[in-house]
């Protein structure tokens, strides 16, 4: 059928006859290259399946819950590292979301158009910069000021025996969870605060001067009626920011300090499951050891996934509103 | 003099009698950025009247009614200069309290504007921004807003639902009782029955039509029946320009200046 078409056009065949034969083989190109993505989707589950099945048959369901990850008595536990991974996320999210409802508010509602262009395309190089730039510029520049100038003050103002005293204990070198957490909220705030900005673009501007109209104040109008209007967006938005937090690596492995265990204070230093990956893929020897660590790598991806599906889902629900 | 007897005058603007006068514009000139678009307009509108602005698109009668309740001023760029006098306070000074303006000056769009949010608090949204009250008078006051808007009798078995729930014509009426209940002393339409099916028109005509016994009202339209039918003064504007301004009868059957009348006669527009 698709060689037919080459010859249809050269013997000049009458138009419709031309257009569906190529109007065909352009289909099966596209077919096969959405078939070929879903393919390759289906073969990275069931490879990190069979990879990870090792690991999942010999620790059974307490690979989940066990918090041991070593190496030299080849016991291995995933709680570590999912915790450590949930935690620096959603404080990540926690850090970025006032800032990028902050960012995406002022560049839609108050921003001067002279300084609108400038700030966006500021916004969007944020997001741009690769991972391990961040990294680098988190482990040298940031964690020893964050060291000195935040980490040392908390833990010398806490009171020894109380529940904040636990809470801030590590060592004083500027790494740990809180300040893998304040690195992944500046990586994801430039995408948050894009996606939020696109929403309140999409809110009529008709919406919005009726708003002003009835004698609201800025705040009134975005607290009452664009806040309100974007919702199911904003929360699709905040889970896609949670995904990325979730499966960056390179900056975090930088920062957080690398050590297994489950993390009790937010200076302690800790582990997420793509910084124990990174880390320990190359020294990897054991069948067991590679076997968990690729297990590892299909529980984010389930977690990824269902984060994603999530979003997808609510600002699915926003277009159709 | 006796010359001129013969040639229409270039625009004719009637001068209402100053005790009945709401809104005064002064030598009102408009600009988007660079373009010009409002020259020297000069009339009055009077109170608890129906005043109508018509013409062709473009010729500013949006732009007119947007700088009545300051709507411009949301967009850096735009700027009138002249004068605006309600009750003869200038509200295009840079000290008047814009929101607590719009508040004395309600308006309805083109498109209806529902805010995401139930029935009852669409209404009741403008009145809790200015006015404390307890809930049975805030009650009263958003079912008296919606009877007056002849939506009432639709929505009363469903007002947590969502203004987004009713059909376009409702959520024009919806809209209109928003912008009554906060008791504006006028209100502005830009349009309103453009987008409904011609009963959801007659009702809001209806409501329009009731409402003039305690608002002023300024309704831009491009139905020129629609004009004739509802308002006591109509305006006339042309690229800009106020061209003839008079009692509606008048102006449609007898207007003084050859524009208005090519446009009303249907020969441009």
């Amino acid at each position: 059928m698709t060689a037919d078409a080459s010859v249809l056009i050269a013997a000049d065949a009458p138009r419709s006859a031309r257009g569906t034969g190529l109007d065909r083989a352009f289909e099966i190109l596209c077919f096969t290259a959405a078939t070929f993505l879903l393919a390759a989707l289906g073969g990275l589950i069931v490879s990190l399946m069979i990879g990870g099945w090792p690991a999942f048959a010999h620790f059974g369901i307490g690979f989940f819950f066990s918090a041991e990850w070593d190496p030299v008595k080849e016991i291995y536990g995933a709680a570590g590292a999912v915790t450590g991974t949930l935690v620096t996320a959603t404080l990540a999210l926690i850090f970025a979301l006032p800032l990028a409802l902050g960012v995406a508010i002022f560049l839609v509602e108050l921003c001067p158009s002279r300084l609108r262009r400038p700030i966006g395309t500021a916004v969007e190089l944020l997001a741009g910069i690769p991972s391990i730039v961040y990294g680098m510029w988190g482990l040298f520049v940031f964690a020893p000021w964050f060291s000195k100038h935040v980490q040392m003050p908390i833990m010398m103002s806490a009171e020894p025996g109380t529940l904040w005293e636990t809470l801030t204990t590590g060592v004083p070198n500027g790494s740990g969870i809180l300040s893998a957490s304040l690195i992944l909220a500046v990586m994801i705030l430039p995408f948050m605060a894009a996606t939020l900005r696109e929403l309140f673009l999409t809110i009529p501007p008709q919406v919005r001067e009726s708003a002003y109209g009835l004698g609201s104040t800025t705040f009134e109008v975005i607290d009452k009626v664009s806040l309100p209007y974007i919702r199911t967006g904003a929360i699709g938005a905040v889970m896609l920011g949670l995904g990325r937090a979730l499966g960056e690596t390179m900056a975090v492995t930088f920062i957080i300090g690398n050590s297994h265990g489950f993390p009790t204070s937010m200076f302690a230093s800790g582990s997420t499951i793509a910084s124990t990956i990174a880390n320990e893929f190359a020294e990897a020897t054991g069948v067991l050891h590679t076997s968990s660590l690729i297990a590892l790598g299909l529980v984010l991806f389930v977690i990824t996934f269902i984060v994603l599906a999530l979003a997808r889902v609510l600002i699915g629900k926003q277009a159709n509103l | 003099m006796n010359a001129q007897v013969d040639t229409p005058p270039e625009t004719a603007v009637l001068e209402i009698p100053p005790e009945t006068v709401k809104l005064s514009i002064r030598d009102l000139d408009f600009f988007y950025g660079g373009k010009q678009a409002l020259f020297g307009v000069n009339v009055s509108f009077a109170a608890n009247a129906v005043t109508a602005l018509i013409g062709p698109s473009g010729c500013g009668k949006s732009t007119l009614l947007r700088t009545l309740n300051r709507m411009y001023s949301l967009y850096p760029g735009q700027k009138a200069t002249g004068q605006v006098l309600l009750d003869g306070e200038d509200i295009l000074g840079s000290r008047v309290n814009v929101a607590a303006l719009r508040a004395r000056i309600g308006m309805v769009f083109q498109k209806p504007t529902p805010f995401p949010m139930s029935i009852f608090d669409n209404v009741a949204y403008g009145v809790r921004l200015y006015e404390k009250m307890s809930k049975p008078d805030l009650a009263n006051r958003v079912e008296e807003s919606l009877r007056r808007a002849a939506l009432w009798d639709e929505v009363k078995d469903k007002l947590k639902d969502s203004g987004l729930s009713l059909s376009g014509g409702q959520q024009q009426r919806l809209c209109v009782a928003r912008g009554i209940a906060v008791k504006p002393e006028i209100l502005l339409l830009d349009e309103p029955a453009s987008a409904l099916d011609p009963i959801s028109t007659a009702r809001l005509e209806e409501t329009i039509a009731a409402l003039k016994t305690e608002y002023t009202v300024v309704i831009v339209t491009h139905n020129m029946g629609q004009a004739a039918r509802l308002s006591d003064h109509t305006g006339f504007m042309y690229l800009g320009q106020l061209v003839e301004f008079g009692e509606t009868e008048q102006l449609f059957t007898n207007p003084v200046t050859t524009r208005a009348r090519d446009y009303i006669t249907g020969r441009f527009g």
